[in-house]
């Protein structure tokens, strides 16, 4: 298990915060409506541990966008939320509802460019405190539990998730989400190593 | 220095690149996809044959030239920050044909006819090569799934009206219905209340003919009550309007005092209920009212079909999350053309049966009701040999 320091957590979130809202203001544009994002809470967990959370927080049937980063660190980034509430972020964001229960293959473009713009700032933000490059592939719509999409049955137990708890503000709702990195446990010693370098260095 | 056969290698090997880039260059051309490079001056370096089509600018205009310069009407668009941001930062972006309408000017070239917009979805990737940074920009024709998704909205705006229109026709029926049978309860109950004072005597001592004709009113009178009582139920339990009580509920207590209810109704019919295989503990997610309403109505359904003498058997079978209780009477069975419409409102047999045995034909339509609300099913088995078996399965209780 992976421990940061009160300290560490502040950094990054607030680092992660200012990205969050350039990201906002860019749907914001897009759409001609009030977005707003923020990240208020950040933990590091197992992958089976992410993938429990997501069940246990009602949320077992999820939704969202993921994509590949490789570079300074490898992984893959995962934009999700509860399946009903990908729905309604979609429409709300495209101003017209279609009377069908789940997206249409248009709407899950939609989707993927929303979580595209988000994951491109969480991931931009952390190649800078890494000052590597970092690249990203292109975002793919995904669905499933949470074992589903952390694929837990296949893939290392150990790997660590940074497991950022989203806030997406439109229409003055507040539709919660996570965003999350599956990162392997040597670029997550790496980033923590730079952060604290950073840290140090502002005094 | 370098030896002639050195020389003669690079020749070569200049020779292969040049072959390749060609090759490159025409494979580029057959893509389904508009595809272009632009490199980190931003100078677009590769336009292939899609992009010369949809675009009308030839290569000749275009390699060499700056993005921007390609298409001004792109400064400062999110599509221009896309590209610097794969150039700079490596990241690959999709904007996507709903949230950006018509990013570039493309059009497809109709002979004739007017230029339409190419419906476009957008995708931009960092490559790095030989230590370059490129931006490939790739641009996918959506329009026919605008077309469809388009029809596809229509059709589900159309069946939402439609569903509305069905179920405010059938909340007025059921309404309707309910309202019509309430209005004519209340003049019956006092109808019968009347016959029955006279039909008792108190009234004054009746001659034997009127004393029949009486007995004939009563008897009717207290049918059409019975008729209008379970359609009331039956359009309440359909419109919801019955709330029930689901609980776990003793499956054999429910079973035991349903049998002892119908021993007398049994009696008439000269038939007796056994209960097989006897299994106590069964707990069931149910209506206790509810539930005992359809096991007496099929026990006297079971009665009233049976020859004289005979038994009517009741057995429960456990199925996984289910548990299915089984009525089997040793009856002349159903006729094949009623099977279809036995759960149907007002279906019984036939109308000499219907004289003979009584009931409204509501009894398994209203079950129907009842079995469904509580998430089980109700059906019908012929068994080997005579009679029927008609079931219910219904879930068992699971302990949070």
């Amino acid at each position: 298990m992976l421990e940061i320091s009160e300290l560490q957590r502040d950094y990054i979130t607030e680092i992660l915060n200012i990205s969050m809202g350039s990201a906002a203001s860019v749907l914001s544009e897009m759409v001609s409506e009030e977005v707003a994002l923020s990240i208020p809470e950040i933990d590091f967990l197992p992958r089976s541990v992410a993938a429990g959370k997501f069940d246990q927080t009602n949320m077992s049937k999820m939704s969202g966008v993921t994509q590949g980063i490789s570079g300074a660190i490898y992984g893959d980034a995962l934009l999700m939320f509860p399946e009903e509430k990908t729905l309604s972020i979609v429409r709300i964001l495209l101003g017209e509802a279609v009377p069908v229960e789940s997206l249409t293959e248009m709407e899950q473009e939609a989707m993927c460019e929303i979580g595209n713009i988000i994951l491109n700032s969480v991931v931009s933000s952390i190649a800078d405190i890494l000052k590597k490059e970092i690249v990203s592939s292109l975002p793919r719509f995904i669905q499933g539990t949470g074992n589903e999409v952390f694929s837990v049955e296949s893939s290392n137990h150990d790997d660590l998730v940074m497991f950022l708890k989203v806030d997406f503000g439109l229409e003055s709702q507040s539709i919660n989400g996570y965003v999350t990195l599956i990162l392997n446990m040597d670029s997550l010693q790496d980033f923590i190593t730079q952060l604290d370098e950073q840290i140090n260095a502002i005094g | 220095m370098l030896s002639d056969s050195d020389s003669v290698a690079r020749d070569v090997k200049a020779e292969q690149t040049g072959l390749l880039a060609n090759l490159f260059g025409k494979v580029l051309d057959f893509s389904e996809n508009g595809l272009f490079l632009v490199d980190s001056d931003r100078k677009v370096i590769l336009w292939n044959e899609w992009m010369v089509q949809a675009s009308s600018l030839g290569r000749e205009e275009v390699m060499g030239a700056a993005f921007v310069e390609v298409f001004p009407d792109l400064k400062g668009k999110r599509i221009e920050s896309v590209i610097n941001a794969a150039l700079d930062a490596h990241t690959a972006s999709l904007l996507s044909r709903s949230l950006n309408k018509a990013i570039f000017p493309l059009y497809f070239s109709e002979l004739g006819g007017e230029n339409q917009r190419i419906e476009q979805s957008v995708t931009v990737k960092p490559i790095q090569s030989d230590g370059h940074d490129y931006c490939l920009v790739q641009i996918t024709d959506v329009t026919p799934m605008v077309q469809r998704e388009g029809v596809l909205r229509v059709l589900a705006k159309e069946a939402e009206a439609a569903l509305e229109v069905a179920e405010e026709a059938s909340r007025f029926k059921s309404e309707f219905t309910s309202t019509v049978s309430h209005e004519l309860r209340t003049p019956l109950t006092s109808i019968r209340g009347s016959l029955g004072l006279i039909a008792s005597g108190v009234m004054g001592e009746l001659k034997p003919e009127i004393g029949r004709l009486i007995s004939i009113a009563c008897n009717n009178t207290e049918r059409l009550l019975f008729l209008i009582n379970d359609i009331l139920d039956i359009s309440k339990i359909e419109s919801g309007k019955i709330g029930f009580v689901m609980g776990p509920v003793d499956l054999l207590a429910v079973l035991l005092q349903s049998i002892e209810a119908n021993q007398a109704y049994g009696e008439q019919y000269e038939v007796r209920y056994v209960l097989n295989d006897v299994v106590g503990g069964i707990t069931v997610y149910a209506d206790t009212d509810r539930l005992m309403q359809v096991l007496n109505n099929l026990l006297s359904n079971a009665a009233k079909f049976s020859p004289k003498g005979v038994e009517v058997e009741i057995n429960v079978i456990r199925k996984n999350k289910m548990v299915r209780v089984e009525v089997r009477d040793y009856g002349s069975g159903i006729p094949e053309q009623f099977k279809s419409r036995i759960f149907e409102k007002f279906s019984q047999a036939d109308g000499s049966d219907t004289r003979k045995v009584g009931g409204t034909g509501l009894g398994l339509s209203i079950s129907k009701a009842i079995v469904e609300q509580m998430g089980g099913v109700i059906g019908f088995n012929v068994p080997e040999g005579q009679g029927t078996i008609f079931y219910i399965d219904i879930c068992l209780f699971k302990e949070k």
